[in-house]
């Protein structure tokens, strides 16, 4: 199981271009969509780039309850387990 | 190790739906070696299910649904997920004579509450008695069915406990249901369509037939959504009532990796695919060089396309970087159709890839005429043009007819609203009398919503008539936008109008224009962005939100709102379509 500093490191490296994108600062509080602007076709990317660098595969069922920056990394911690 | 797939080539003499039920369509395919096969977005097969094998599974669950004592035509909700337990649930609801009803997925981050309140109005409207899910959307539906009265709630696994009824089973007969479609993601007005088994058998006989020519050797590849009509209807029952293999693709692993959909092709081999215009599109943008001519699509036929309005730009950019793979652009298959029909009007004729008709857009603005203008001399920008793609012509049980306003035919070339009848049309919408009755006319003539036109006999769609909005394929309900921006504490009800407009290049958009009583700025700026941010998580689309002082959206001469001219004077002042994808952003 990978540490969830570990895990949030990696994805503030991926959310970077979203975030530079959006002139948006990067926190745990930050809103995915709120703020980062991820529509469904931009959420398709993240999940791509998320499989690609962190090797962790998001099922759908897990999205309706990911909004914010944290929201996202304890689901990757929990689905690294 | 790869599971070995279904043959594309069958032992079973081939028969085009002419079945009395569902239940005897697959009874007849499990007597062959076809089946369908789940591919996983890195291309993999896990799972293989022959239709011998669906067919004794789904009798087994159906004598396991026995137990549970349901009267018949109790409907069983099914979470519709790309996987093996959505056609043995299905298959299982016919054999035992109960009536499922698919249930849809999101694909958008947040929007848990959106999502349960979807599925509990439902759940609500079609008085489901179970509702199944796999583990991962569960504790969504339980929520959605908390306090309602349901036999049962659970999850697939759960049904192996069940005992089996000794009782003899008895499939919906032709009359009966065959399932309930629910047609729009709105949330407040569930309309559940009622197709009964002939009804269905008619359409899929119509779309083998007739609209696709199938022949033995037709193979199938797809990652529609199983809760969409083309997705289920033309993808999951034309393949078991064809009796030919079908490989499936899961829709989100399409969305990620597009390019999986052309390898998987290549690699059946497949002769039948379909997409929506904007699935097409997404391939095309991430082909790179030279990676078309390492797949082979050669055998591909008919690469349909519908589910919503047809530009052929795009299209014919999707051929063009495939032509080194063999993909002949003569495989384009337009085609109309809506759950309302079961799934299909009308196909364009076979091999002649997109036809294009190329109007006087001004001319058909006025006078409602689509007068012709003959192609060439590209210099001369008046008149102004629209081109058109032939959606082809409707399948043999049809009767069409184009209305104006005042409910008069109209000949060839005029448009007008197309109404339709014929024995696939519904039954009507479950437990909605009032709008089946505005929607379908005792006489049986179908108000398709859809503008359009004939030409030599083909059916081509300008539009639709004021409502609804399409966007992806996916139907969206203005009035489901105008309750998101009402809820916002500076608007009021009536303060907001939702339409779809084309957009940059064309494209559709969704537009939301919204009387604002604030004057300042900032505040402004912000109640744009939360509606902009609650679209997207409650209906997972992007929105241009316009604010425009009181008093100043448009009504008809009775005095009520009116969003078709709203969404005339906006796209008169915007002028979108002729400008760069740029000046869409917001």
């Amino acid at each position: 199981m990978k540490q969830y500093q570990e895990i949030l490191d990696a994805l503030y490296e991926v959310l970077k271009p979203f975030a530079s994108e959006a002139n948006q600062r990067l926190n745990e509080e930050t809103q995915l969509v709120a703020d980062l602007d991820i529509d469904s076709v931009r959420l398709l990317e993240l999940l791509m780039e998320i499989e690609d660098h962190l090797d962790i595969s998001i099922p759908l069922n897990r999205l309706p309850d990911i909004n914010t920056v944290r929201d996202l990394a304890v689901s990757l911690q929990e689905l690294s387990e | 190790m790869d599971l070995e797939t279904t043959p594309t080539h069958n032992t079973l003499p081939f028969r085009a739906a002419d079945f009395s039920n569902l239940a005897e369509a697959l009874d007849y395919a499990a007597q062959g070696e076809t089946g369908c096969n789940f591919y996983t977005g890195r291309g993999e097969v896990y799972a293989v299910l022959s239709y011998a094998r669906l067919r004794q599974e789904a009798r087994i669950l159906a004598r396991r649904f026995l137990g549970l004592e349901l009267e018949r035509g109790a409907r069983v909700a099914l979470i519709a997920e790309t996987h093996p337990d959505f056609l043995r649930f299905f298959f299982a609801c016919q054999y035992a004579g109960l009536v499922p009803v698919p249930l849809p997925i999101p694909i958008s981050l947040g929007g848990h509450e959106a999502y349960v309140a979807h599925l509990r109005s439902m759940l609500t409207s079609c008085n489901a008695s179970v509702g199944v899910s796999a583990a991962g959307f569960l504790p969504y539906l339980e929520e959605a069915a908390e306090g309602l009265d349901m036999a049962f709630v659970g999850d697939p696994v759960d049904f192996e406990n069940f005992p089996e009824s000794q009782q003899a089973l008895r499939p919906l007969e032709s009359d009966e249901l065959a399932y309930i479609q629910y047609t729009s993601g709105s949330t407040r007005f569930p309309r559940g369509v009622m197709i009964t088994q002939e009804t269905v058998l008619d359409n899929l006989a119509g779309i083998i037939k007739h609209g696709l020519k199938m022949v033995p050797g037709d193979r199938y590849v797809s990652w529609l959504p199983f809760y969409h009509d083309m997705g289920f209807v033309g993808l999951v029952l034309v393949p078991v009532t064809s009796q030919v293999s079908v490989d499936y693709l899961g829709t989100r692993e399409f969305a990620m990796r597009p390019r999986q959909w052309l390898s998987l092709m290549s690699k059946t081999k497949a002769t039948i695919s379909f997409g929506p215009p904007f699935g097409y599109e997404l391939v095309e943008r991430c082909i790179r060089a030279g990676e078309a001519s390492k797949l082979d699509l050669s055998a591909w036929r008919i690469a349909g396309v519908g589910a919503e309005m047809i530009r052929s730009e795009p299209l014919l950019r999707f051929a063009k970087a495939l032509e080194p793979s063999g993909f002949d652009p003569k495989a384009f298959l337009a085609c109309y159709g809506m759950a309302e029909c079961s799934l299909a009007i009308s196909f364009a004729p076979l091999n002649t890839g997109l036809q294009v008709d190329r109007i006087d857009a001004d001319h058909l603005a006025k006078c409602h005429e689509a007068r012709e203008v003959p192609g060439g001399n590209k210099e001369d920008l008046s008149p102004r043009t629209r081109s058109f793609v032939v959606c082809g012509t409707p399948l043999p049980g049809f009767e069409v007819e184009i209305r104006d306003q005042e409910g008069n035919a109209l000949p060839e070339r005029h448009s007008g609203t197309i109404y339709l009848r014929g024995p696939s049309v519904m039954s009507g919408y479950f437990n909605e009398p009032e709008i089946t009755r505005r929607t379908l006319s005792a006489d049986g003539w179908l108000n398709t919503g859809d503008i359009g036109y004939r030409l030599d006999g083909q059916l081509v769609i300008t539009g639709r008539e004021k409502d609804l909005i399409i966007i992806n394929g996916r139907n969206i309900w203005p009035q489901d936008l105008e309750y998101l921006a009402e809820q916002q504490p500076e608007v009021r009800t009536g303060d907001a109008l939702a339409f779809s407009a084309p957009g940059p290049g064309g494209k559709e958009t969704t537009v939301m224009v919204v009387q604002c009583r604030k004057k300042d700025p900032a505040v402004q700026a912000c109640l744009v962005s939360r509606l902009k941010q609650r679209v997207r998580s409650e209906l997972g689309i992007d929105c241009y939100v316009e604010l425009v002082p009181l008093h100043t959206l448009p009504r008809t001469s009775s005095g009520k709102l009116s969003r078709s001219k709203a969404r005339q004077n906006f796209i008169e002042a915007h002028d979108w379509e002729t400008q760069t994808a740029a000046a869409g952003d917001q």
